[in-house]
C-alpha cells in the first residue's frame, strides 16, 4: 500500500514495526501499523489529533506496549519494550513538555540520564563528576549551545524556550541515541530558533542518527525534508519522500477532506475606529503602539518572540497592563488595569498557552465556557443559573463545532483543537466587540485550524474586530486584512496582506535582528 | 529574554545591580549570611558580651538539636515532601530509650543507645515514606496523623512524667568537653563535644545531597516527580529514604536533647516544628520542594538561634524573638519569591 517506502537497499533497517495494534477501552487507536525506520534518515509522523501518534510514539519508547504486531530493533525482535529497554536500545523520546527537571543545572538534566541508566537505576551509586562534564560539553557543542561552566550550571527554569529544547536534545544524544523522536518541537519556536534547530537536525543525520518529527506544520517539514508517515483514524494512509507531495495533497491525506488553503479573508471591513490605540507603552517589552481596527476588520501581529508582541497582545487583554498611552474602544477611552476591564471594554481574549493560562482541564466544558461571564449568569441571590449556563454553553459549543460527547466531561477529555475551540468559545461567551487571538492554532491539527479559521472569518463577517497575535506566517497571510510587524517593541512596518508574502514577512521580521543564533542569550 | 533587547537602553550600573541581585537569588545562603552579619554587629554594638567565647559556645550548643531536625526537614523538602512528625518521633526516641535504658541497663554505652535510638527513628521515618507513597496523600496530612499517633502512644504507654534520673553513660555524653577555655573575667566556657554530631550530620547529608544518584534523585522528584519517573528515578525509593533519613536524625536529636539537658521530659521539643521549618526556609530551601542546600540550612539554624538567644542580652524582652523572627521570615519570603520571575 505505501508506494516508495523508505528502504535504502540491503542494510538492516534500524527499527522495524509491523502489523501494531493498540486498543484502549473501547477505541481502536492503531489498526495495524507497519513501517520502517533506517539510520541517518528523518522521518515526519502527521495526521490530526487523535490519529494515533502519539500512541505510536509511545509504542516506539516502551511506554505502553502493543496489543499485538511485532518491533524489531536492528533485526532482533523486542517482545516487550519498556522505557528503560528502549532507552538502552539507542530511542530517546523529546516530549512536547521536554522533560527536563527545572530545578537542575543545564549539566545535570543532560548527563545524569546516562549514569542512572548505566547504574541500573541504583540511587546509592555516586556520581562521577567529571564525567558528568565532560558528556555534558559534547552534547552542548553537538546542539550549538555554549559549553562554558558558567551556562552549564545555569538551572533549566532559567532558560528561554527554545534553549530548553536544545538541552533537551541534548541529553537525548547524551545517551548515544540512534533515533531521536521529537513531539512537536517547533510549536513553541521561532522561525530563527528553528533553523538552528533544523540545522541540529541535520548534524545528527549526518552522524547517523534517525530522526523522527511528531508535527503539525506542514511547511517546515517540507522545508526539512525527509521522509513523511501519515496516520489517519489508526491506520498508515500514505508514506513517502515529503518532496515528491503539495501540500493540500498531506493535508488531503491527513484529514481524508480537501481543505482551503488559500486565502479565508472574503468579508467587507466595516466602520472604522471600533479600535484607537495611541502611543501604547510598557516598560522594557514596547513603546510608541499606535494602530486602529475598523469593525469586522482582521489585523495580523508578527514578530519574534522577543519583539513585545506577546507583551502587547496580554497589554490589549489588560493581563500585563501598559504604562501609559492610550486604548479607545468604540471612541470612549478604556483603562485596562486588569483582565476584567478588558472584558467590561468589549474586548476579548484568547490566550497563546491554553493548558497554563487558558483553561481549567478537569473542570467541565462547559464551566470554562462560562467562567468569564458569571456575573451574568447568576441570579439575584449570587447563585449560578444552572439552566442558564447549559444554555449558553450549548448555544457556543453548536456555534463553534465542539465535538463532545457531553458538555459536563472535563476540558481534558477533549483533543487539542477542539480545546482550543472551548477557549475561543469562553472568550465568545463575554460577547466581545473585538477580539484578540493569541496563537488561536497552536499545536491544532490542519483539520481544526481550516474550522477555526472559517470561525474567526465568520466573526468577523458579523462586525466583530479581530487581532491575531501568532508566529505562524502563513496563518496571518491566510485570514488577516492587514499584518503589522514588530520588531524591538516597536511597530516596524505594517503590509496588507494581500500584497506580502511569506518571504516578504519573515524578511521583515529577521532584519535589522543580530545575527546570533537567539540561543546563546541565556548564557551571556 | 527581553532583558537583553534593552540592554543598551540601561545604564551600565543598572545591569551590574541586576547582575548582583541575579546572584543573590541564585545563592540564598548569601541572604541568610548577611542576616546573619547584621544581627551580630548590631547586638555586639549594643552589648559587647555578645562576643564573649562563653556566648559563642552557648549558641553552638543551643543548635545542635535544631541543626539535626533542620537536615532532616531539608532532605523532606528538597524531594517536595513535607514533615511534621519529626519532633514527636524524637521525643518518643528520648523518653522511650532513657527509660528502658535507666530501668533495665543502666550501664549501656551512649554509643550504642545512639544507635537503637537512630533505628528507632529510621524505622517510623520508613512508616511515613510508605503511607505518603501507597497512600498517594499529602505528606502535610500523613505526617500530622502519625505526629499525632507517636505522642499518643507515648504519652499513653511510656509515659507523662518528668525523668530526672538519667543514667551515667548518657548524662556523661553530654558533659565531654571538646573545647574548654579560661575566659577573662576567670570563668570557664566549655564547648561540648557533641557539637560535632551536627558537623558530622551536615557532612553526611551534603555528601548523600550532591554527591549521590539519590541525592539528585531527591531533587529531581522535588522538582518534578512525573517527569523524573518518565526519566527513570524511582520515586518510592526516594520518599522513604528521606523520610527514613530525617526519622534517623530525629532518634539521634532526641537523644542528644537528653544528653544535654540531662532530664527527659515527654512535653519537650514537640511544639518547636516552625521553627525548624523557619530555619530552613530562612536557609533559603524552597517551600515548594526542590530547591535548598545544606549550607543555607545550617546557616538559618544559626539564625534562629542568634535571635532567639542574644536579643535579651542588647535588652530587647525576648518576646520580640518571635516578632523578629517573623519579619525575618517574610523578608525572606519576598526575597527568594522574586527568584522564579528572575
Amino acid at each position: 500500500m505505501p508506494e516508495g517506502s523508505a528502504s535504502t537497499a540491503g542494510a538492516t533497517p534500524f527499527l522495524e514495526l509491523s502489523g501494531i495494534h493498540k486498543r484502549f477501552a473501547g477505541v481502536h487507536a492503531l489498526r495495524g501499523v507497519s513501517t520502517t525506520i533506517e539510520a541517518g534518515q528523518i522521518y515526519h509522523l502527521m495526521g490530526e489529533n487523535g490519529s494515533g501518534k502519539s500512541t505510536l510514539i509511545k509504542i516506539i519508547s516502551g511506554a505502553q506496549p502493543a496489543d499485538e504486531g511485532s518491533i524489531l530493533i536492528d533485526g532482533r525482535e523486542v517482545t516487550s519494550l519498556t522505557p528503560l529497554g528502549a532507552l538502552s536500545a539507542g530511542i530517546e523520546t523529546v516530549y512536547q513538555d521536554l522533560s527536563l527537571l527545572p530545578n537542575l543545572t543545564v549539566t545535570e538534566n543532560i548527563s545524569l540520564s546516562q549514569q542512572l541508566v548505566e547504574a541500573k537505576g541504583r540511587l546509592s551509586s555516586q556520581i562521577d563528576r567529571s564525567r558528568l562534564d565532560a558528556t555534558a560539553v559534547k552534547a552542548l557543542e553537538a546542539v550549538n549551545l555554549p559549553t562554558d561552566p558558567g551556562f552549564r550550571s545555569l538551572l533549566v527554569e532559567e532558560l528561554p524556550i527554545a534553549t530548553r529544547q536544545l538541552v533537551a536534545i541534548a541529553r537525548a544524544i547524551a545517551v548515544k541515541a540512534k533515533l531521536v523522536i521529537m513531539d512537536e518541537p517547533t510549536s513553541a519556536l521561532t522561525k530563527r530558533e528553528v533553523d538552528n534547530l533544523i540545522d541540529v537536525v541535520g548534524q545528527l543525520r549526518e552522524s547517523g542518527v534517525a530522526v523522527l518529527f511528531v508535527t503539525h506544520k506542514l511547511d517546515e517539514s517540507k522545508s526539512i525534508g525527509g521522509h513523511f508517515i501519515i496516520l489517519r483514524d489508526g491506520e498508515l494512509v500514505k508514506e513517502g519522500d515529503i518532496q515528491d507531495h503539495e501540500k493540500d495533497e498531506l493535508s488531503f491525506w491527513m484529514t481524508g477532506r480537501h481543505l482551503d488553503a488559500s486565502r479565508y479573508r472574503r468579508a467587507d471591513i466595516g466602520a472604522p475606529g471600533l479600535l484607537e490605540v495611541k502611543d501604547l507603552r510598557r516598560r522594557r517589552d514596547f513603546a510608541d503602539v499606535s494602530f486602529s481596527l475598523a469593525k469586522g476588520e482582521i489585523l495580523g501581529i508578527a514578530g519574534l518572540l522577543d519583539s513585545g508582541r506577546n507583551e502587547l497582545a496580554r497589554a490589549l487583554a489588560g493581563v500585563t497592563p501598559a504604562d501609559g498611552g492610550e486604548i479607545r474602544v468604540d471612541g470612549k477611552a478604556v483603562a485596562l488595569r486588569q483582565p476584567v476591564d478588558a472584558i467590561d471594554a468589549g474586548i476579548g481574549y484568547v490566550p497563546e498557552d491554553r493548558l497554563s493560562e487558558g483553561l481549567f482541564l478537569e473542570k467541565p466544558i462547559s464551566a470554562n465556557i462560562v467562567v468569564q461571564i458569571l456575573d451574568r449568569i447568576r441570579n439575584r441571590l449570587g447563585m449560578i443559573n444552572v439552566g442558564e449556563s447549559r444554555k449558553l454553553s450549548e448555544a457556543i459549543a453548536e456555534q463553534l463545532h465542539i465535538v463532545a460527547a457531553d458538555l459536563k466531561n472535563p476540558v481534558q477529555s477533549l483533543s487539542g483543537g477542539n480545546q482550543q475551540r472551548v477557549l475561543i468559545g469562553r472568550g465568545l461567551a463575554t460577547q466581545p466587540k473585538l477580539f484578540v487571538l493569541h496563537g488561536p492554532t497552536v499545536g491544532v491539527d490542519v483539520g481544526s485550524k481550516d474550522t477555526i479559521f472559517r470561525i474567526i472569518q465568520k466573526l468577523a463577517g458579523e462586525g466583530m474586530g479581530v487581532i491575531i497575535v501568532s508566529d505562524d506566517l502563513p496563518e496571518l497571510l491566510q485570514n488577516c486584512d492587514r499584518i503589522m510587524v514588530m520588531r524591538k517593541g516597536r511597530i516596524a512596518e505594517t503590509f496588507d496582506a494581500e500584497e506580502v508574502d511569506e518571504d516578504m514577512l519573515y524578511h521583515a521580521l529577521a532584519s535589522a535582528e543580530p545575527s546570533e543564533a537567539g540561543v546563546a542569550e541565556a548564557g551571556s | 529574554m527581553s532583558d537583553f533587547v534593552w540592554t543598551n537602553s540601561t545604564s551600565e550600573d543598572q545591569a551590574s545591580m541586576k547582575r548582583i541581585g541575579r546572584w543573590l537569588i541564585r545563592n540564598p545562603p548569601v541572604f541568610t549570611l548577611i542576616l546573619i552579619v547584621l544581627v551580630s554587629v548590631t547586638i555586639g554594638a549594643i552589648a559587647p558580651e555578645f562576643w564573649q567565647v562563653s556566648n559563642i559556645f552557648d549558641m553552638a550548643r543551643a543548635s545542635v538539636v535544631t541543626g539535626l531536625f533542620g537536615l532532616g526537614f531539608l532532605v523532606i523538602l528538597a524531594a517536595g515532601g513535607i514533615d511534621l512528625s519529626f519532633t514527636a518521633i524524637a521525643a518518643l526516641m528520648m523518653y522511650w530509650i532513657t527509660t528502658a535504658v535507666a530501668a533495665s541497663a543502666p550501664w549501656m554505652p551512649m554509643p550504642v543507645i545512639l544507635v537503637i535510638a537512630a533505628l528507632g527513628g529510621t524505622i517510623i521515618g520508613i512508616g511515613n515514606g510508605l503511607l505518603v507513597h501507597y497512600l498517594r496523600a499529602p505528606a502535610l496530612i500523613v505526617t500530622i496523623g502519625t505526629s499525632y499517633v507517636i505522642r499518643g502512644f507515648l504519652l499513653t504507654f511510656i509515659g507523662t512524667e518528668l525523668f530526672v534520673n538519667i543514667p551515667l553513660p548518657i548524662e556523661e555524653f553530654g558533659k565531654f568537653e571538646l573545647w574548654r577555655v579560661q575566659t577573662d573575667t576567670g570563668s570557664i566556657a566549655i564547648l561540648p563535644a557533641y557539637v560535632l554530631m551536627l558537623v558530622a550530620a551536615a557532612v553526611v547529608t551534603w555528601w548523600i545531597l550532591n554527591r549521590t544518584l539519590m541525592g539528585r534523585a531527591i531533587f529531581a522528584i522535588g522538582g518534578n516527580t512525573s517527569i523524573a519517573e518518565r526519566l527513570g528515578y524511582d520515586a518510592r525509593k526516594v520518599q522513604v529514604f528521606v523520610f527514613a533519613f530525617s526519622g534517623f536524625l530525629a532518634g539521634i536529636a532526641g537523644m542528644l536533647h537528653v544528653s544535654a539537658n540531662r532530664i527527659a521530659n515527654p512535653f519537650d521539643l514537640v511544639g518547636t516544628e516552625l521553627t525548624v521549618i523557619a530555619a530552613v526556609v530562612l536557609g533559603g530551601a524552597r517551600i515548594t520542594g526542590g530547591g535548598g542546600s545544606v549550607l543555607g540550612t545550617i546557616l538559618g539554624v544559626v539564625l534562629i538561634t542568634l535571635v532567639n538567644n542574644v536579643l535579651i542580652l542588647a535588652g530587647i524582652p525576648s518576646t520580640w524573638q518571635t516578632f523578629v523572627v517573623g519579619c525575618f521570615i517574610v523578608l525572606a519570603g519576598a526575597v527568594f519569591g522574586t527568584r522564579k520571575s528572575a
